[in-house]
């Protein structure tokens, strides 16, 4: 533990000082669980208003297309920026990663506030772009030229990006050196959670690859507001330089989102199964690292129709469909974790079956994505968004908002189950079907992305329609869940220290919430311990 | 592996610190809020708010975690002798970015390098590399004084490697000084868009050690330091070091 | 192990064999789209309704029927694990594999632009097409003789936008310092409509025109009207577009 000392008199300090200006992994796990969720409200409204213009063809809501441009930027950006990375790797990481090795904090706390805390100043700088004139309409993407020549402030953008890169990579030294160096005495890698692999696993992602994202939108600034000529082609530079650095990065970051979600996931289905992880080498060797290995090899399948060379675009073609080996097997990891379980329901699990509904039809549609000569037609239209909001806004969000439910009473001694939260878990699901499905439909007819208006498809306007109805559901469902977690938090049943009767430490030896250095005794385990150690014969 | 088997006996209590928020906030007044004043809003005030603030409670913020960081024992010790590295795979990353944006517009061209560029001194990169050899050597030795417990000698090198790290930013402010006046300006072609963002990039971690030292050599005259933080900022300095062979290597020569 | 050499050594001679039949007849790359996205889609829902099926019966079936009650599978020994990650991996490569030689075939049918195919050059604008044919006839929609392949050479002046052709099933990027191409054959008299597929700015969603395949001899008549028309004015018509922040930075 470190010592108080620089801080005297901590048995006086007041309790807002001890949350704002914490170090503890779990306060700053519950700060960017704050953090994050506001980020979803503010973006969810946004997708609100998106879908309200689309409801019909012509202009509804907004006053002009930019207008619209910039909230759909904000939408894209905050939610997979703000709400799942942080959630994923902030949140869940932070709070539970230590627990679950028995470490009594992360290898260097004051790193992870400031982590933190930079993930607050980006969001607070996204925001700032609601208010500020000409605020960003580039699109989370954020392609040059546009985003160059654009009178917007695309400065925001970049330096949004920059916080929350050097927030990631630092989260990223810290998590590492914790799993490497502070896992309780006995702790082997064979007997990790899964969740605790998929973290490690995404943050070497994020090490590796966030670092060519910041060059992509650094260069981005540099030719905006000093004038050079990386992406100018009239200068020798190159418009898609810019795309290949960003998809280098960004298809990797989607499996930042996608590991950490099925570790969550792994850890409902096994605590409620009462079951082992089924063929736990192979999810995590072939599984976790295969998709770690071939993340940043496929990136071009976000460039098929950018005039790539052909031998690119059929070389990335066949490692893209080749995604499908690892997840694959992982997949098989959760169905066999199924298979003679003993099955508890409860609202974590209801997520988690979800989950495995959805992680079918958002992976499965990337599969025709993945062929070039299907995403000729495809690319760039809602076909592309329903299969990335299946896969990544459903499967991972739910993933996130099941681990909330599984962990909720470990942070605040109460459960979040009951009417509400059924009753929510519904809303949303159906809600987000309702939506997603039409877009899928007319989206292989060819309805485009990123359009406010559709004149020349007025065909499509009852499946608009449809959606955007749909979107209502989701949003009752959500407004729904959060009053449950805010009532749960203070009023919700009380919960005994393990409440699912779960193997893995966080649950059999911590308090609920867990005090500052998370054990009262030092934990030690042998080499037959495992977090997954139901069936004892 | 938990060094502190000790630590059940302490009473627990929760750890705060107000140095990473200030720093934090340092860095959003100092970069994008001064920024955006500057080159977006062209708001002189704004501007000059956005800086001060920024640099005071960045100030403020490095001495109270410095501070902190030789009072308080970590949680586990030598962690950042792998943190580090770990850190630096990062930053080779980025770099790679960097050289393969130049190497593409490079060999994209028929001629190189391209119309508008002077003839720029192959002296003055060599003069840097020369300086920065030393200043990584003399930092080596410094901290080989440190172990033996010669802290006067340490601060003496020390002191030596701030001054040979200036020199050598000096050298750039020179250089950069002397092409700007001849015309040759970050959008005058992709050779200039090139040379001031790799070289402008690999100079802000000269900067960035600078500091790093300095954080070190204030306390360390007071008679604090600390072994970890030590190393650390030597190794950060050797990558500065070896990443500008690559820079001038391919910059200036190749 | 063998079984996995196996599958690989199948998937490539496939994967040639297909490429060679694919030379020779004029391909149709719409009607290509349709099948490809019909075995895809096949492909898919076999693989998703087995797992479906799985999911639900064992998620009824393996309900617990007391709290105290736990799992039952067995650890895996070796051989089985090891089985039950090669052979579904060599399951999966296959039907990838197989995937992937459908879809090479038809992408060379998109690639292989026909010989006898007429040049169009395409310039993409904020916010608008612009065609130019080889005679130098520029207009502000595509129109194409019945039975002609057409090749579109394509580039833009601003920023990048896209030429997605949804009834031809084809779309590619258009940008500033490269030139890229797609072809399209209409073999039937239509009119339909290309729109822009890459965002571009404020009438992103506004930037399209019509597509029209015509007779030959009405393709002819409107070729030399629109030489001799000048009233389509290209300053005019830009000038009837949203006022954006865009137009008056540049
Ligand atoms: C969490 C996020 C996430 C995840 C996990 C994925 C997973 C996958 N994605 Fe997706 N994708 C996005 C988020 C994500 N994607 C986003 C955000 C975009 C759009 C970005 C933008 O432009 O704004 C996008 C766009 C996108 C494109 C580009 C389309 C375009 O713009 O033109 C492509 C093309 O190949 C693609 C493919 C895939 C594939 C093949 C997978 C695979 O990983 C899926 C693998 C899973 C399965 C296949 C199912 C389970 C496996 C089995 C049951 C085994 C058996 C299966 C077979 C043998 C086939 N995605
Ligand atoms: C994690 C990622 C994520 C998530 C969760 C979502 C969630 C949703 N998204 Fe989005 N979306 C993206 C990522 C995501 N999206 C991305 C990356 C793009 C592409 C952007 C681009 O093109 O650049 C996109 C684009 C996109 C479009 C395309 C627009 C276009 O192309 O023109 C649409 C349109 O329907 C849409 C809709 C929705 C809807 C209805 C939801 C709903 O599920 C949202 C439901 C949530 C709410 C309704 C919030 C309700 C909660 C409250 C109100 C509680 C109050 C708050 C607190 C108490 C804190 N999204
Ligand atoms: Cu042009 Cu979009
Ligand atoms: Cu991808």
């Amino acid at each position: 533990m470190n010592t108080p000392s620089a801080t005297a008199g901590h048995a006086a300090t007041p309790a807002w000082k001890e949350w704002l200006y914490t170090t503890d992994h779990k306060r700053i796990g519950v700060l960017y669980l704050i953090g994050s969720m506001a980020a979803f409200g503010v973006a969810g409204l946004m997708a609100i208003i998106i879908r309200l213009e689309q409801m019909d063809v012509g202009m509804q809501y907004i006053s002009s297309g930019t207008q619209y441009n910039g909230f759909l930027y904000f939408h894209g950006a905050a939610m997979i920026l703000a709400f799942l990375i942080p959630g994923l790797t902030g949140f869940a990481a932070n709070y539970f990663l230590p627990l679950m090795i028995a470490a009594r904090d992360v290898a260097v706390p004051r790193i992870n506030a400031f982590s933190v805390w930079l993930f607050y100043f980006a969001i607070v700088l996204a925001l700032l772009s609601f208010v500020i004139p000409d605020a960003p309409d580039i699109m989370w993407t954020g392609y040059p030229p546009y985003s160059i020549t654009t009178a917007a402030n695309t400065s925001f953008y970049v330096f949004t990006v920059h916080l929350l890169g050097f927030s990631s990579i630092l989260g990223a030294v810290n998590f590492l050196v914790t799993v490497i160096y502070m896992r309780a005495p006995g702790i082997g890698w064979n007997q990790l959670n899964i969740f605790t692999w998929t973290t490690i696993a995404a943050f070497v992602l994020q090490l590796i690859f966030i670092p060519v994202l910041a060059a992509a939108v650094t260069l981005l600034l540099f030719d905006k507001y000093l004038g050079t000529h990386f992406y100018d082609p009239a200068a020798g530079g190159d418009v898609l330089l810019y795309q290949n650095l960003f998809w280098f990065y960004s298809h990797p970051a989607v499996y930042v989102i996608f590991l950490p979600a099925v570790g969550i996931l792994f850890e409902i289905l096994t605590t409620m199964c009462k079951n082992q992880v089924f063929n736990y080498k192979a999810a995590v060797y072939a599984g976790i690292w295969g998709i770690v290995g071939i993340a940043g090899i496929v990136w071009i399948h976000h460039l098929y129709v950018t005039g790539m060379p052909d031998w690119l675009r059929l070389g990335h073609m066949v490692t893209t469909l080749l995604i499908s080996v690892p997840v694959g097997i992982l997949t098989l990891s959760m169905w066999g974790t199924l298979y003679k379980s003993a099955i508890t329901y409860n609202t974590a699990m209801m997520y988690a079956v979800a989950c495995l509904y959805l992680i079918l039809i958002g992976g499965l549609t990337g599969i025709p994505l993945a062929l070039p000569s299907l995403t000729i037609h495809l690319s760039e239209t809602a076909f592309v968004m329903a299969h990335f909001h299946f896969i990544m806004a459903l499967f991972a969000a739910f993933a996130l908002f099941g681990g909330i439910y599984y962990w909720f009473p470990k942070m605040t001694g109460r459960y979040a189950d009951g009417g509400l939260a059924t009753t929510s878990f519904w809303l949303n699901f159906i809600g987000v079907n309702v939506t997603f499905i039409p877009l899928f439909i007319i989206g292989v007819e060819g309805m485009p992305r990123r359009y406010w208006d559709y004149q020349m498809f007025p065909q499509f306007d009852g499946m608009h329609e449809i959606a955007t109805y749909g979107s209502f559901i989701v949003a009752a469902g959500m407004l729904l869940q959060f009053a449950n977690f805010i009532y749960a938090a203070v009023a919700g049943k009380k919960a005994p220290l393990n409440p699912w009767n779960s193997q893995s430490l966080e649950w059999t030896h911590t308090q609920s919430p867990p005090g500052p250095g998370n054990f009262i005794d030092d934990v030690v385990v042998d080499e037959n311990w495992s977090p997954y150690n139901y069936n004892k014969d | 592996m938990n060094t502190d088997a000790h630590a059940s006996a302490h009473a627990h209590h929760w750890e705060w610190s107000w140095a990473p928020m200030a720093v934090v906030a340092g860095v959003f007044f100092l970069v994008p809020i001064a920024f955006s004043g500057f080159f977006v809003y062209e708001n002189t005030l704004m501007t000059a708010v956005g800086a001060g603030v920024g640099v005071i409670l960045i100030l403020a913020g490095v001495a109270k975690w410095v501070d902190e960081g030789l009072t308080q024992v970590p949680l586990i010790s030598g962690v950042a002798n792998i943190g580090l590295p770990i850190f630096i795979l990062s930053e080779i990353f980025i770099f790679l970015s960097l050289f393969a944006s130049y190497w593409l517009m490079r060999l994209g061209v028929d001629s190189w390098p391209p119309a508008g560029t002077p003839e720029i001194s192959k002296t003055i990169p060599l003069i840097m590399t020369v300086i920065l050899v030393s200043s990584s050597l003399t930092m080596h030795h410094a901290e080989a004084k440190l172990d033996h417990g010669d802290r006067s000698a340490f601060n003496k090198w020390l002191i030596i490697t701030i001054v040979l790290g200036t020199v050598f930013l000096g050298f750039t402010a020179y250089e950069y000084n002397h092409l700007i006046s001849v015309g040759f300006i970050p959008s005058t072609n992709i050779y200039s868009t090139a040379f001031y963002s790799i070289t402008g990039f690999h100079a802000s971690h000269v900067f960035v050690g600078l500091g790093a030292f300095i954080a070190v050599l204030l306390p360390s005259l007071g008679g604090r330091t600390n072994k970890t933080f030590v190393t650390c900022v030597s190794v950060y300095w050797h990558f500065v070091d070896v990443v500008w062979f690559f820079v001038a290597s391919q910059v200036y020569f190749w | 192990m063998r079984l996995l050499t196996a599958t690989i050594t199948m998937a490539t001679t496939a994967m040639l064999s297909t490429q060679a039949f694919a030379e020779g007849n004029l391909a149709n790359p719409p009607a290509a789209w349709e099948e490809l996205w019909n075995t895809v889609m096949l492909d898919i829902t076999i693989i998703g309704v087995i797992l479906a099926v799985a999911a639900v019966w064992m998620l009824f079936k393996f309900k617990a029927t007391s709290p105290e009650q736990v799992g039952t599978a067995k650890k895996l020994t070796a051989v089985q694990a090891i089985s039950w990650a090669l052979i579904p991996a060599a399951i999966f490569m296959a039907d990838d594999f197989y995937l992937a030689a459908k879809g090479w075939t038809v992408w060379n049918d998109y690639r292989r632009v026909p010989e006898n195919a007429m040049e169009v050059k395409v310039t993409g604008y904020q916010w608008y097409w612009e065609f130019e044919y080889e005679d130098g006839t520029v207009t502000d929609e595509l129109v194409m003789p019945v039975g002609q392949p057409v090749v579109l050479r394509m580039t833009a002046e601003d920023v990048i936008h896209d030429f997605g052709l949804p009834h031809y099933r084809v779309k590619e990027d258009v940008m500033p310092g490269r030139i890229t191409y797609i072809w399209i054959n209409p073999i039937e008299a239509n009119e339909t409509i290309v729109q822009c597929a890459e965002f571009c700015g404020d009438a992103h969603s506004d930037m399209w025109t019509s597509v029209r395949a015509v007779p030959q001899a009405e393709f002819d008549a409107w070729l030399s009207a629109s030489a001799e028309e000048s009233d389509f004015d290209i300053d005019e018509w830009k000038a009837s577009w949203t006022k954006s922040q865009m137009t008056a930075a540049r």
